[in-house]
């Protein structure tokens, strides 16, 4: 909304107008702030297919911690974001970031959709994430494992910030990759059956969770066929909160206080008869038309 | 010295109970050590049952508020009703995302009750807090921001509980809030509390140290 | 292997010569127990230093105790107000609580005044832990030139082995802005001395982050002839004033009045409780006065 007033209609894109005063800001400040980060664990794997009896199909994974420095901002954030009924996307990076690239290229995905008239397919998806990040040459901190199952079977992307892609069987990204690729390395197979699948994803991201400070409390799943997505979210809660057994209720009156200003909302209720509306009514107390004033 | 999130000082605490939500803020505006006001309001009404807090720096504070303004009227007038918690804080955020690249210096909090409507007799409480970048995390708890954000999720973490009523809330998060604030050289000043219900909204001026 | 051990084990590079090594063992002996490496004359011989090619830089990048350097991991205690005057009563101390690292409050109970013997206070700005420290060392040269000499130092003499101590220092990283106060033969005495070397004797001081604001309160209400009563009062008011504006100050203030036969410690008062009653008493000042209430509209406050 920078430079176009709004009979013109917002201008489309990022707005750098704030840019140059803040790295003024920040060379005689010191420092800018850090935005919010996932120091992850993400994982994908490819499953089924072969001699394994079961239809091919996906298995994303992913921790539910988000940091700010060596601030826990959030305990039970989603990673695995939606891009189309059977496309899912894991993000590592910037959250902000992650977030909305997932939602711009999930948007874009449905448009293409419509317009083809048939569901985009997974290499589609990956081909507009990595143009995306590329145009910002790993300014926009996406760091993205991509799956899904389309026309043509399963597929499974990485996605870097700067635009790069890999196309493989098993993957792992963010801060706990080393400890999730070590499972994988040491447990995957090729058409492994469904729940083997879910169960290496899900031990995958708890190396991450109990070997990187960076990911952590739960384990989030999502597993795509061509019948379609499950997500299981919050599929495995090994870090739950113990609780509390007594309380810290303060006793009412506690805190002192030198004003008070009270905005009432319901200024007057009246309860009018309406027969036959199809709901349960007391007629005797309704019928007086009751007036509360509060 | 110190970046410019540090520059004004100032801190936001949010927090969800019974049918009831609210949200705090200290009062505190500083040029770096120097304390200069202590009616610094960071928290504004978007509605009856919507408010939001906006700590950092407090250049940004006003042109944000301002531009956040200017949306929720067009909005109001597009869409002839008032904006959900939730629309807003999208609001917030894609307004602070457009600027990924020359960021506002805030993190918003925001607190609200939804309007109770046919589909949904019962809304819950709705609280969030974004980055910098706009990056929105909706806790079930609480939500702080600002320079005494660390002090604040310690102080909160430890005194929030489940299903406070309206009137254990108001002391739950006041005293959240004032214990943080005491541990925080560029937070406090006095305080005010904002008690949102769906019949009335409560708003005290707190009692604090000044120093 | 054995160049690694060799590394490793090799001692602190020593920062003077070897024919310190006469006083050697100082450690042994009781008096001398805590400060074993300092040398009688003044001239530290063993205090390590980091063993880095440039310990200065070393330190200056590592810690934040010169303020340059906020970034710096380690947040050493920092930000105060002290102050003292001379008037016809004596000397006046008054210092704030408040210990902050970074913008973390690390503590709100912090003692600023250093009562070095019965005779002599010193304040403490600036590294706390140089302040302590040295100032604590002070004492122990103080006693010692008691001993010695069957007579009580002077603030000058006392105040002077402080400089000379930092002065060899200097350039180190040694943070204290510090105020010596005292009564010798020669009546009340306030000197003025800090890490830079610098030693000013004079009748009023102020020292820290809120010393500025201090100064504001202290200048106006200063008189030689104050009453003992106003004196400590405007002592305990401006430090109330800094502990106010000042975000690195506040908590409490520690009041100390320094007399022929030693000092007495006045008080320790809750800097806000204080602020909220003179608050009080110019609010009522000022309905006396017939004037409205200085009441400012919110600056967040936008027309319609």
């Amino acid at each position: 909304m920078a430079s176009k007033g709004p009979v013109e209609g917002p201008s489309i894109g990022f707005d750098f107008s704030n840019y140059a005063r803040n790295q003024y800001l920040g060379q005689t400040m010191g420092g800018l702030p850090k935005a919010t980060s996932t120091g992850t664990t993400i994982v994908g794997m490819k499953f089924g297919g072969g001699d394994s009896g079961e239809e091919e199909g996906i298995v994303l994974g992913a921790d539910t911690r988000a940091t700010a420095g060596s601030i826990v901002a959030d305990k039970n954030c989603e990673k695995i974001h939606y891009l189309t009924p059977n496309m899912r996307c894991c993000g590592a990076g910037t959250a902000a970031d992650t977030e909305f690239v997932t939602n711009l290229i999930s948007s874009n995905l449905e448009l293409h959709a419509l317009s083809q008239g048939k569901p985009a397919r997974v290499v589609t998806a990956m081909t507009m994430l990595k143009q995306y990040l590329f145009r910002y040459q790993g300014h926009v901190g996406a760091y993205l494992v991509l799956g899904g199952v389309d026309s043509t079977g399963a597929h499974l992307f990485a996605v870097q910030a700067h635009g790069s892609t890999d196309k493989l069987p098993y993957m792992t990204l963010g801060s706990g990759s080393l400890a999730a690729m070590a499972m994988f390395e040491s447990s995957f197979k090729q058409n492994m059956k469904r729940e083997e699948a879910i169960a290496l994803v899900a031990r995958a991201i708890r190396a991450g969770v109990f070997n990187d400070l960076g990911s952590g409390s739960n384990v989030d799943v999502a597993v795509i066929t061509k019948a379609g997505t499950e997500m299981l979210r919050n599929y495995e809660m090994p870090n739950e909160r113990g609780v509390k057994s007594r309380n810290y209720k303060f006793r009412r009156g506690t805190t002192a206080w030198t004003k008070e200003d009270v905005r009432n909302l319901l200024v007057s209720e009246e309860v009018a008869v309406t027969a036959g509306a199809g709901k349960l009514q007391d007629t005797t107390e309704a019928s007086q038309g009751m007036e509360v004033d509060a | 010295m110190g970046s410019p999130m540090e520059y004004n000082g100032g801190s936001v605490v949010a927090m969800v109970g019974k049918d009831c939500v609210a949200i705090a803020t200290d009062l505190r505006l500083g040029q770096q050590s120097i304390g200069v006001a202590y009616n610094f309001d960071k928290v504004v009404a978007v509605n009856d049952k919507l408010y939001y807090g906006l700590p950092g720096l407090a250049t940004d504070v006003y042109s944000l508020r301002e531009h956040l303004r200017f949306r929720v009227n067009m909005y109001r007038m597009k869409e002839e009703r008032e904006i959900t918690p939730k629309t807003f804080t999208h609001l917030v955020s894609s307004s602070l995302y457009e600027k990924r690249f020359g960021p506002w210096f805030i993190e918003p909090v925001v607190a609200g009750l939804p309007q109770p409507t046919e589909l949904d007799p019962h809304p819950k409480p709705f609280i969030s807090t974004m980055d910098t970048i706009g990056c929105i995390t909706t806790p079930k708890d609480f939500a702080v921001a600002g320079t005494a954000a660390d002090k604040l999720y310690g102080a909160a973490e430890g005194l929030w509980e489940p299903d406070l009523e309206p009137d254990d809330l108001f002391e739950t998060i006041s005293q959240t809030l004032l214990n943080a604030v005491d541990r925080d050289c560029l937070s406090g000043w006095g305080a005010i509390v904002h008690v949102i219900t769906q019949d009335k909204v409560v708003t005290r001026r707190l009692r604090s140290r000044m120093d | 292997m054995d160049t690694l051990v060799r590394q490793l084990s090799r001692p602190a590079v020593p920062v003077h010569g070897e024919d310190d090594e006469a006083y050697g063992n100082a450690a042994e002996w009781g008096s001398m127990g805590g400060y074993g490496n300092l040398s009688r004359t003044g001239a530290i011989s063993g205090m390590t230093v980091p063993r880095v090619l440039d310990p200065i830089s070393f330190l200056a990048t590592h810690t934040d105790n010169l303020s340059t350097n906020p970034e710096a991991k380690i947040k050493l205690a920092h930000g105060t107000t002290c102050l003292a005057f001379k008037f016809r009563g004596g000397i006046i101390v008054a210092v704030d609580s408040r210990a902050s690292a970074g913008s973390y409050i690390a503590s709100g109970t912090v003692k600023k005044v250093i009562e070095i013997n019965p005779y002599l206070l010193g304040t403490m700005a600036g590294g706390a832990a140089d302040c302590q420290y040295w100032e604590t060392y002070l004492g122990i040269r103080c006693r010692l030139y008691e001993l010695r000499n069957k007579e009580r130092i002077s603030v000058a003499a006392a105040s002077k082995i402080l400089t000379n101590l930092v002065y060899q220092y200097k350039g180190m990283g040694l943070s204290m802005g510090t105020m010596i106060a005292g009564w010798d033969k020669t009546g009340p005495a306030l000197f003025y001395v800090d890490s830079d070397g610098q030693r000013i004797k004079g009748n009023l001081f102020s020292v820290g982050s809120g010393s500025t604001f201090a100064y504001g309160v202290l200048d106006q209400g200063y008189s030689y002839d104050l009453s003992d009563e106003e004196a400590q009062d405007l002592g305990r008011r401006s430090i109330i004033a800094a502990g106010h504006r000042d975000g690195y100050s506040g908590n409490t203030c520690n009041l100390y009045h320094v007399r022929e036969n030693g000092w007495e410690f006045i008080g320790n008062y809750d800097v806000s409780q204080e602020w909220y009653k003179y608050n009080e008493k110019e609010k009522k000042a000022l309905e006396h006065a017939g004037k409205a209430g200085v009441q400012g509209g919110s600056p967040m406050a936008v027309e319609a």
